[in-house]
């Protein structure tokens, strides 16, 4: 741990040295990702709601998953594009003979300060989804929050893992990565009901996104889901983020057995 | 002229041979058409037409912009940028050729290979499992010619964030914002039609429409007739503009060349 902050410790200081780089990474991000919001915001403007739920009650949606998404690509930057990159040019060799395990040396091995900007303007919505909805809090709820926003932490840059992991045998990140990322946010910033049941099966059981917001969301509103998810689901959401991170691991492990480098 | 038809002639031909390229992108296409589609759907529900646009609209819309992804109507490519930064530009500047002649024939070629391929096939899938919408033949008459100006505004576009890398040399920052501005205004993002009044009033007054949405409308026959007339004459104005535009910041940019390492 003390190792894993001294790394990240030199990250940051590098990054803030291009103060004017930074502070204009950070501004063009918070305005990429506030687009995304603004998209949904001229949509429920217009039609007034989907399925069901009104503006405020999709800010919430988005809220969750999109801090959520904001925070796994800020801290899991090194299992993302710079792994690529180290993949190709066969710098992976390197990590495995250092006295240290490969996951904890490319974990800490890049800090993504820009795309706290993601992180900065979906709190942002979260806050104003909170502040504009009437929710009668209890401390269950009060809880419920930041456990879902951990949760879907974890599930978010376990994607970023399994990527690396795929990357290692095909050396380059395919697009399907990219999909699942970037297509899942926002997809379930959107209420699950609205899709098909393939679709729904895919991003609750499978790769479980779905789990940073949906669920937490019926709890929070106190609605019931139309296809007839049980409540108490949202309190599900740090377990199956645990099981899915687990099994990354493991998918992790076994793909780092069957590394070849590519001899550069 | 013959070197610039040949140049597009060849990136044509480099298109054929990323077959894996190919398909991962029509891959990605469809994932994100059927997502929006999905939405579209469901915010129907219980609607007619909104905004003058009929959930049949929404989806061949959505399958429109999803097909000419490929053409540059999306994101800003950066690949002038990297030459730029790697200095391979000093070889391309020194040729006996206009230096914007050369990128646009080699634009203007890829964009071909992909209407005529990549294009197809993701609108396609649209109208076979969505029910998007064949135009008519005169709908692809006037959409052909509303795209070409189109294509002309936005390769300008990308030209001029480009040439901000010969005074910056890395040109990702304006690249990110030129993303945001672009699949936003341009309509391709959802159509402007669903914006506000006083957001149209400030997307129609940009070029960026000239690039996404004109040609849209026209594929789902909304601009026929005098309409068509009028459009066009917006979109060649905005074509010329922005190639004057960008001819002139290439001149000064030129002066600018620093040679990145041998």
């Amino acid at each position: 741990m003390a190792l894993y902050l001294r790394l990240i410790g030199a990250r940051v200081r590098g990054q803030l040295q291009y103060r004017g780089a930074f502070l204009a990474n950070i501004v063009g991000y918070t305005l990429l990702t506030g687009l995304e919001f603004a998209s949904i915001w001229v949509l429920l403007t217009r039609f007034g709601a989907v399925g069901g739920w009104s503006l405020a009650e999709v800010a919430l949606l988005y809220g969750l998953t999109a801090s959520a998404n904001g925070i796994a690509q800020t801290v899991a930057r090194g299992f993302d594009g710079p792994f690529e990159k180290l993949i190709m040019a066969g710098g992976l060799d390197t990590l495995l003979v250092r006295p240290a395990g490969a996951f904890f040396q490319v974990l800490a091995s890049e800090f993504s300060l820009r795309t706290l900007g993601r992180t900065v303007q979906a709190g942002a919505v979260l806050v104003w989804a909170i502040g504009s909805l009437n929710i009668e809090w209890d401390l269950a709820k009060i809880v419920l929050v930041p456990l879902t926003i951990l949760a879907g932490t974890l599930i978010y840059a376990s994607i970023a893992v399994i990527g690396a992991t795929v990357t290692i045998w095909t050396i380059k990140t395919p697009e399907v990565v990219h999909i699942a990322t970037s297509g899942a946010q926002q997809l379930v910033s959107y209420p699950l009901h609205i899709y098909s049941e393939a679709l729904r099966f895919v991003f609750l059981a499978i790769i479980p996104v779905a789990f940073s917001a949906y669920p937490c969301a019926l709890w929070l509103l106190e609605r019931g889901d139309p296809h007839g998810l049980p409540a108490a689901l949202a309190w599900a959401a740090p377990l199956v983020a645990l099981g899915f991170g687990a099994l990354t691991l493991v998918f992790w492990r076994v793909g780092l057995a069957r590394y070849q480098s590519t001899g550069t | 002229m013959t070197v610039y038809f040949a140049v597009a002639t060849l990136a044509f031909r480099r298109m054929v041979a990323y077959r894996i390229a190919l398909w991962s992108s029509v891959v990605n296409n469809l994932f994100w058409g059927s997502l929006i589609c999905e939405v579209y759907r469901a915010l129907y529900q219980g609607h007619g037409a909104v905004a003058g646009l009929t959930l049949d609209d929404a989806i061949s819309y959505t399958w429109t912009t999803q097909a000419m992804i490929s053409l540059g109507v999306g994101w800003v490519s950066g690949e002038i940028a990297s030459t730029v930064r790697s200095g391979a530009v000093e070889r391309d500047l020194t040729r006996p050729w206009s230096f914007y002649g050369y990128w646009l024939s080699r634009t203007l070629g890829e964009h071909t290979f992909n209407l005529l391929i990549r294009s197809t096939i993701t609108y396609m899938f649209g109208v076979l499992v969505y029910g998007a919408r064949l135009p008519a033949f005169v709908d692809l008459l006037s959409f052909v010619l509303v795209l070409v100006p189109g294509l002309l505004v936005g390769f300008a576009f990308v030209f001029l964030i480009n040439a901000t890398a010969f005074w910056l040399l890395d040109a990702t920052g304006p690249m990110l914002l030129a993303n945001v501005v672009l699949g936003f205004f341009s309509g391709f993002l959802l159509p402007l039609a669903y914006f506000p009044p006083w957001l149209q009033l400030v997307a129609n007054a940009l070029p960026f429409q000239a690039i996404t949405n004109a040609p849209v409308l026209a594929w789902l026959g909304q601009s026929s007739g005098s309409q068509l007339g009028r459009v066009l004459v917006g979109q060649w104005f905005w074509a010329i503009t922005m190639t004057l535009a960008a001819l002139f910041v290439a001149r000064r940019a030129y002066r600018h060349v620093v040679i990145q390492g041998g």
